[in-house]
């Protein structure tokens, strides 16, 4: 196992990266923060870009890259808290379409998507639970006359508010279905969060009626399979944006002890200040070395891919519930105050830890999968 | 990335494993004649050294007359790996194979290499390394056991402690202070002691776990005389080999760790449900949620030391290295104490007679003997200050 970047994908990093602090600097995210902008102007250069169809086959007027590539934009979006439709449409709503779509609804919905001219979202929680199983999903899908009766309520649905399309998991007799719907089908309930870059709605179906177009995967006995595919991806790809904003945030932390004296010494050279800086670059290292595992399990679509990725998710839960105090804490009063861009950072892992299932739903999925709990 | 080794690395893998299926030390032969020391070589491991040497398996990244195949470094990582996962011994003196061995074939003379480093290389004796001192533990630069060159002699006074092997080895690999006037670091010298000069006497430590076993112990040395043809390299200059000593092999002394970690954790689940079952649904939950704390870390461990071979491997410094040693021992720690307290009153056993097998201990002794790697090689709190200063460039206090 070789979980070093390559030559190749290291310069991707590198030239994401540089995109990045281009088009999204300090200066936009605190925009968005304190509601005195949005994140059109984001959005719109990376359109330019191509980045909405990265992972999206070649056939579908995509780039054709694999999750390994999506996961790297995603780290860089999350060490510099970037906003826009990316995470929400070309991580989850796009990887839906390609795994529970067939060919025509992909044919008709993905090229929209890699051309920048549709953003869509990915309903799968309900009462605070990303399962899939009874716990979980507990919105119905009917038949009606030619079409489907939907009803039932999702929460947390990133950028719910905002895409045009929405992919909603309901359930049927059958088993679970999947199907698309403008959002102007469903009563939109936004929420307002802690990191307004990350903004997440929750969605009434309030019965409505949708035709057959509208069915990505009518409910059947094989979908939950592929379902968890998806929210495997997109749980992923979270955990790698959250650990971003985590490692970002340590690497300020570490700069601040290293420049702020008190008592006539660096505040850094305090042994009980190093053995915590020991101990949260441990958590950010044990976190992302699993968040890469997990990348390489999906990008191989290897047998541990359902294992690696709660044990991603569940172990930047871990750090970022150690760091996001210690960020804040070891910075003193400053951490304290909005001026300070830390909070950011904070607010970005606190967001991504608890969409698609925190540490603890994680260590008691893996504890499910590995047969320690029923 | 990518989760698996290039082809030559597998066909290296199983070059191997077909030699060690017909070259291996029987379950049986090592059962029959368990090693009662870090120093002490059965036979049946100083046939099994024999074997690995002839045939280029002892040290794989060594050439041939060494007991080697010139091996590259993930062969090597490989090799390891198979080895820990038959749980076979390369020796059953680690320190002299892996640490004392390849210092003297570096620094030493051809008379050294000769008469110390070759015959470790086949199984025929074996060292002890002497460090620690009672006022010089972590803080190993201070030690202050004394060698003065005297004509042909050097004349050897002082104390040394938890010393492993020192009750069966044949020879010491001893740190000296040659230079008391030259600060800490720059007095210290390296010398080959054999341990039945007059003048030495062991003194074994009866340890928290395995009292009648002894592994530690205490040596003292009292005008030692040893002829001055035994120091290693330069006089004064043995802090600098230390370091190239504890070097040896470092993109990989994590492996042993991560793998003695991952097969407690494969005894931890086979265990868990059962005790988990006759819980309460609020222990059940609490106890679950901490193993599953466990498995991550030996998940975690494995993927951290990958990623910091693969970075030394390509010629890049590897911030990782310096984190594993204290992960790993206090992952164990961690999961010996949370699986003593998952089973409670059913894991007190304690067998004070027990020949140190980690297959026949309590988990309630497993979490004992983790202190072992906590506390020696550089305790988690001097890892600490390592990650800290060395790794993230924090000031010195």
């Amino acid at each position: 196992m070789d979980l070093e970047f390559t030559e190749e994908e290291a310069a991707l990093r590198d030239s994401v990266r540089d995109v990045v602090e281009g088009i999204s600097p300090p200066s936009v995210v605190r925009a968005i923060f304190e509601e005195q902008g949005d994140a059109s102007e984001v959005w719109r250069q990376m359109v330019e870009l191509d980045w909405p169809g990265l992972a999206i086959a070649e056939e579908h007027g995509g780039v054709g890259m694999g999750f390994l590539e999506l996961a790297i934009v995603a780290e860089q979006l999350g060490r510099a808290v970037v906003p826009g439709p990316f995470l929400a449409t070309a991580t989850q709503f796009a990887p839906a379409v390609r795994e529970l779509g067939d060919a025509d609804a992909q044919a008709r919905i993905l090229p929209k998507v890699a051309a920048g001219q549709l953003t869509g979202a990915l309903a799968v929680a309900e009462r605070g639970s990303w399962r899939l199983d009874d716990l979980g999903v507990a919105a119905q899908a009917t038949p009606s006359g030619d079409g489907w009766k939907l009803s039932g309520r999702k929460e947390a649905v990133l950028d719910g508010a905002t895409a045009d399309q929405i992919l909603v998991v309901v359930r049927g007799d059958a088993g679970l279905g999947a199907f698309v719907v403008d959002r102007s089908q469903v009563v939109v309930e936004p929420r307002h969060i802690a990191d307004p870059t990350m903004p997440i709605a929750d969605l009434v179906l309030d019965g409505i009626e949708v035709g057959g177009d509208a069915v990505l995967a009518a409910p059947g006995a094989d979908r939950e399979a592929r379902v968890q595919r998806v929210v495997e991806e997109a749980t992923v790809i979270l955990a790698i944006n959250g650990i971003a904003a985590c490692r970002e945030a340590f690497d300020m932390t570490l700069a601040y002890a290293k420049e702020r004296e008190q008592y006539g010494r660096l505040i850094g050279s305090f042994q009980a200040l190093k053995h915590r800086f020991a101990n949260l670059y441990l958590s950010v290292e044990r976190a992302s070395s699993v968040c890469w595992f997990a990348a390489l399990t999906i990008a191989e679509d290897d047998q541990r891919r359902s294992q690696a990725t709660s044990i991603a998710k569940a172990a930047v839960g871990e750090c970022q519930s150690l760091l996001a105090t210690d960020a804040i804490q070891l910075h003193g009063g400053i951490g304290f105050t909005w001026e300070h861009d830390v909070h950011f950072l904070v607010k970005r892992a606190k967001v991504a830890d608890a969409l698609f299932g925190n540490a603890y739903a994680h260590r008691a999925r893996l504890a499910e999968l590995l047969g320690v709990a029923a | 990335m990518k989760l698996s080794f290039d082809d030559s690395v597998e066909s290296f893998r199983q070059e191997f494993l077909e030699w060690f299926a017909q070259n291996r030390p029987t379950p049986e032969e090592m059962a029959a004649d368990p090693k009662q020391s870090s120093a002490h070589v059965p036979e049946w491991c100083r046939k099994w050294i024999g074997r690995q040497f002839a045939d280029g398996w002892l040290v794989p990244g060594w050439p041939k007359e060494r007991g080697g195949r010139n091996a590259g470094p993930i062969e090597t990582l490989v090799y390891m790996e198979e080895l820990r996962k038959a749980d076979v011994p390369r020796s059953t003196n680690p320190q002299g194979l892996g640490i004392i061995t390849p210092s003297i074939l570096d620094y030493g003379t051809p008379e050294q290499i000769e008469k110390y480093a070759m015959p470790v290389l086949r199984g025929e004796r074996t060292a002890c390394l002497g460090m620690s001192e009672p006022g010089a533990g972590s803080d190993l630069a201070s030690l202050s056991t004394r060698a003065v060159l005297d004509g042909d002699h050097f004349v050897i006074n002082g104390q040394k402690v938890w010393t492993s092997g020192a009750a069966w080895a044949d020879f010491c690999f001893l740190f000296c202070r040659t230079d008391p006037t030259a600060p800490k670091h720059k007095g210290i010298s390296i010398i080959l002691v054999d341990m039945d000069t007059p003048g030495i006497t062991v003194r074994p430590i009866e340890e928290i776990v395995d009292r009648k076993h002894p592994d530690l112990a205490e040596v003292f040395l009292t005008d030692v005389l040893v002829p001055k043809e035994n120091l290693v390299g330069e006089m004064n200059n043995g802090w600098a080999m230390a370091n190239g000593s504890l070097a040896h092999e470092r993109g990989m002394v994590w492996l042993d760790g991560v793998m003695l970690l991952e097969a407690m954790v494969r005894d931890a689940l086979a265990e868990a449900p059962a005790a988990l079952d006759r819980k309460h649904p609020t222990e059940r939950g609490a106890l679950t949620d901490a193993l599953m704390q466990s498995y991550i870390d030996s998940v975690a461990a494995r993927c951290l030391g990958y990623r910091g071979f693969a970075k030394l491997v390509r010629g890049g410094n590897a911030p990782e290295q310096a984190l594993m040693k204290a992960f790993d021992s206090e992952s164990r720690q961690r999961l010996a104490l949370r699986m003593s307290e998952l089973l409670g009153a059913e894991a007190l056993e304690f067998d004070q007679d027990a020949s140190g097998y980690m297959a026949d201990a309590s988990w309630l002794e497993l979490y004992f003997r983790t202190f072992a790697s906590t506390i020696s090689a550089g305790s988690s709190e001097i890892q600490r200050n390592i990650i800290a200063e060395k790794v993230l460039g924090l000031p010195r206090g």
